[in-house]
Parts: C-alpha cells; sequence; structure tokens
C-alpha cells in the first residue's frame, strides 16, 4: 500500500485517531483479503481498465470542477475514476429513492383493487419525497421550503 | 462589468447543465421515468458538491505528504475520509445499459477584430524567451523619420525660389489672358493663340495727378486698401448703390494695378505707375 503517510505534526489529534484507524483497518482487510488483493491494488488495477473507459460525465466538466478546489491532473485516469465514484455515488441514492418509492406505489397498488396499468408498466417519478429519505441514511439533510414566496 | 459577469454564469450554467444531463442520465439508468425538478437540481447540486470536496480532500493529502501532483492514494484516501464506499466499483463500471454524454463543444472565443493595426508585427528577438506576449506594431516603437532632410544649400535654394516665381507668373498670366479682356496682336477676330490681357485706361488719364493724396509709406497695404474697401459681393444692396461710383474706380484701378504687377512683357500704360510712385 502506497499511502503510508508521515503524520510527525498530526500525531495526538482526534482526526489523526480517525485516520490511523481507517488505515490500519485498511491494513488489516489487506491480510484477511487476500483475493481481493487489498483496495488500493485492486483500485490500481482498475486503473488501468478506465484508459479505454468513458464515465458519463465528460472529462472536461469533471476536470473544471476539480481545479475549483485546486486539484489539477495531467492523468486523466485519475478523474475518470472521481466521475465514476461520484456515478456510482447517485446511483446509490438513486436506487434507494427508488426503493422508497416503489414501496410506496406497492402499497397504493394493493390497496387500489382496479388498477388497469400492470405494475411493470408503471412509471417511476423522482420526487422530493423518495429524495429526502433516502439521503438521510446518507446523512444528507435536505430540507423543502414549505412555502414559496 | 455585467457583460463579463454574465459570460462567467453562462460558462458555469453549461457544466451545470451538463451535470444535470448526467444526473438525468443516472436516473434513467436506475429506473425512473421522469424526475421532480427540485429533486433534480438536489442531486446535480449533490453531485457539484461531492466533485469539489473530493477534489479538496485529495490535494489537502497529496500536499500534505508533500508533493504537488496526485497520486491515486490521495484519491482513495479522500474517498474513504468522506465514507464513500468503492469497493464495488468496478461491477458498477462493468454495468450493461450505460448511457455517454457527449462532452460540450469548445465555443470558439470571440477574438478582437485586428483594427487599427498598421504594419506587420515584428518577430520576437531569440533572446525573449517564445511564451511572452508578441510585439505590439512596430510604428508604436520603431521611429521613423517622415520626410527627408531639407535641402539647406543656397544655390539650391535660390533656384528654388527663381523657379516658383516663374512658375507663379506664367500661371497667373495665362489665368488672366483666359478669363478677362484680351487684346489680339493679329488683324484677326477670333485670338486663341497669343492672347495678350488688356490694358484698360482710366478716364479720365489725368486725374490721379491732379488729386491729391495723402504720403503712402507702404505700396502694399495701399494696393490691399482698395481691393478690401472696395468690396461690393457682401454689403447688402442698398450699400452697394452708393459705393458703386467708388467700385468703378477702384475696380479699374485694380484691374490695372494687377495687369502691371503681373505682366511685364507688355509695356503698360505709365500714368497709373507715375500716379503710384508720385502719390
Amino acid at each position: 500500500m502506497c499511502c503510508v503517510i508521515q503524520f510527525s505534526c498530526y500525531i495526538g489529534t482526534p482526526e489523526f485517531n480517525v485516520q490511523y484507524m481507517l488505515i490500519s483497518g485498511m491494513v488489516s482487510s489487506l491480510d484477511s483479503m487476500e483475493e481481493d488483493n487489498g483496495a488500493g491494488h485492486a483500485l490500481s488495477d482498475f486503473l488501468l481498465q478506465l484508459e479505454n473507459y468513458n464515465p458519463s460525465i465528460p472529462d472536461s466538466v469533471v476536470a473544471y470542477y476539480l481545479n475549483t478546489s485546486g486539484f489539477e491532473s495531467q492523468d486523466p485516469r485519475l478523474i475518470r475514476l472521481i466521475a465514476l465514484a461520484s456515478q456510482k455515488f447517485l446511483s446509490d441514492i438513486a436506487n434507494d429513492a427508488l426503493q422508497h418509492c416503489k414501496m410506496r406505489t406497492s402499497s397504493q397498488i394493493a390497496q387500489s383493487s382496479k388498477n388497469q396499468k400492470g405494475p411493470k408498466e408503471k412509471k417511476y417519478v423522482m420526487t422530493m419525497e423518495d429524495l429526502v429519505p433516502a439521503l438521510q441514511e446518507y446523512g444528507i439533510t435536505a430540507k423543502k421550503p414549505h412555502y414559496f414566496v | 462589468m455585467a457583460e463579463s459577469v454574465e459570460k462567467v454564469e453562462s460558462n458555469s450554467d453549461a457544466r451545470r447543465r451538463i451535470l444535470n444531463i448526467a444526473v438525468s442520465t443516472v436516473l434513467l439508468e436506475t429506473g425512473f421515468e421522469a424526475a421532480d425538478k427540485m429533486s433534480l437540481e438536489t442531486l446535480t447540486e449533490i453531485l457539484q458538491c461531492f466533485l469539489t470536496e473530493v477534489g479538496n480532500a485529495a490535494r489537502g493529502y497529496c500536499e500534505l505528504s508533500g508533493r504537488v501532483e496526485p497520486v491515486l492514494s490521495d484519491i482513495v484516501m479522500a474517498l474513504i475520509n468522506m465514507g464513500i464506499n468503492f469497493h464495488n466499483i468496478e461491477q458498477y463500471a462493468a454495468r450493461p445499459n450505460r448511457h455517454v454524454i457527449q462532452p460540450p463543444q469548445q465555443a470558439p472565443s470571440p477574438r478582437t477584430p485586428a483594427m487599427l493595426s498598421a504594419g506587420s508585427k515584428a518577430k520576437l528577438a531569440p533572446h525573449i524567451p517564445f511564451h511572452l506576449p508578441p510585439l505590439p506594431d512596430p510604428h508604436a516603437y520603431i521611429r521613423t523619420p517622415t520626410h527627408k532632410q531639407p535641402v539647406t544649400e543656397y544655390e539650391a535654394i535660390r533656384e528654388k525660389a527663381a523657379t516658383q516665381k516663374r512658375d507663379i507668373e506664367r500661371a497667373l498670366t495665362k489665368f488672366l489672358a483666359k478669363t478677362s479682356e484680351t487684346h489680339n496682336l493679329f488683324n484677326t477676330e477670333d485670338n486663341q493663340v497669343f492672347p495678350l490681357i488688356a490694358c484698360k485706361p482710366t478716364f479720365p488719364a489725368y486725374l490721379p495727378c491732379l488729386l491729391p493724396t495723402d504720403q503712402v509709406f507702404d505700396f502694399d497695404e495701399l494696393e490691399y486698401h482698395f481691393q478690401v474697401a472696395n468690396r461690393t459681393e457682401d454689403m447688402p444692396t442698398d450699400k452697394k448703390d452708393q459705393s458703386d461710383n467708388e467700385g468703378e474706380n477702384g475696380g479699374d484701378n485694380d484691374n490695372a494695378n494687377n495687369s502691371q504687377s503681373e505682366n511685364q512683357d507688355i509695356p503698360t500704360a505709365l500714368s497709373p505707375e507715375r500716379s503710384k510712385a508720385g502719390g
């Protein structure tokens, strides 16, 4: 694992303890999950696959937003990795919201007997009602304004 | 100021719209047919904040370890720090229904038209690095003399003055011969070959000798006075009638004086000359 970082003045702070636990957790996971070859190795292998892969978000847009926070990289694979990670993050949230939506509509279908549309043809619309609880699980609190001025 | 602000906002709007499209793509892949405007905007905002946060954290880790260029492990640490699970990212990458968004077209930057440019800009000297801006127009810093040094030789100047004087005389005589009354040398009616400027004698010829005048100090000024004092073009009509008599005499005097000063070949009437000298 290449991320052995020297925290010389960092030792003792609570953030250091958290990081230390994370790193040691990763190291222990290295020992335990031999078949995965560790997360770092897996990702470094994955990075080679990313050369021909194009995520949904264009490289230039992602690079722009990374540049606004000072992250400049000449390697497009790193940018694609970040784009892919963000995409996966969003899809996880969307999947959770879909679950909420399905739960709500399935309960409605069960209640209403006269339903012409089959459940498979049901169109799902993402609304704030589904999104807010999904985000809540990830620790993101989105509040809807009660009224519009 | 407002225009530049608008342009910046439109640039970020274009990228924001791309993020919107990306979020919509993800929702489509998940199985949603439509989305609420507010939820779409919320997810776009989340995506933008995610990218910024990962960039910030990764840069922090990179600089913390004394590097300038980020490496994979910096991104890994940043993702771990945010609590993002990336273990099955490979499976996500290999999902079947993938939509790829076209990267935004590079809008051509409006080049300021090269107006007011005179001449071609000189190339940079070899000791100047090429990445510096180009040199300005050559007329801005190179001194080019606009005229030759005037000739100050006495002989050349005398010759020039003499040539100029002769040309002026010739031109004026030709002009007067064409416009004013002419005498004929030959006994033909129509004379175009050798026109002579007619000499108009004043009547009576002895009058200037008899009339007393003040002493004349400057003959040029006298001539000028006659020319200006008897002008009737700009005066109203009633005053014109009053000065009619003076105008006739003055006009005769003018013609006589003009013909004398410019045409010295023709033997002029001597009486007006004498009146000038005696007056």
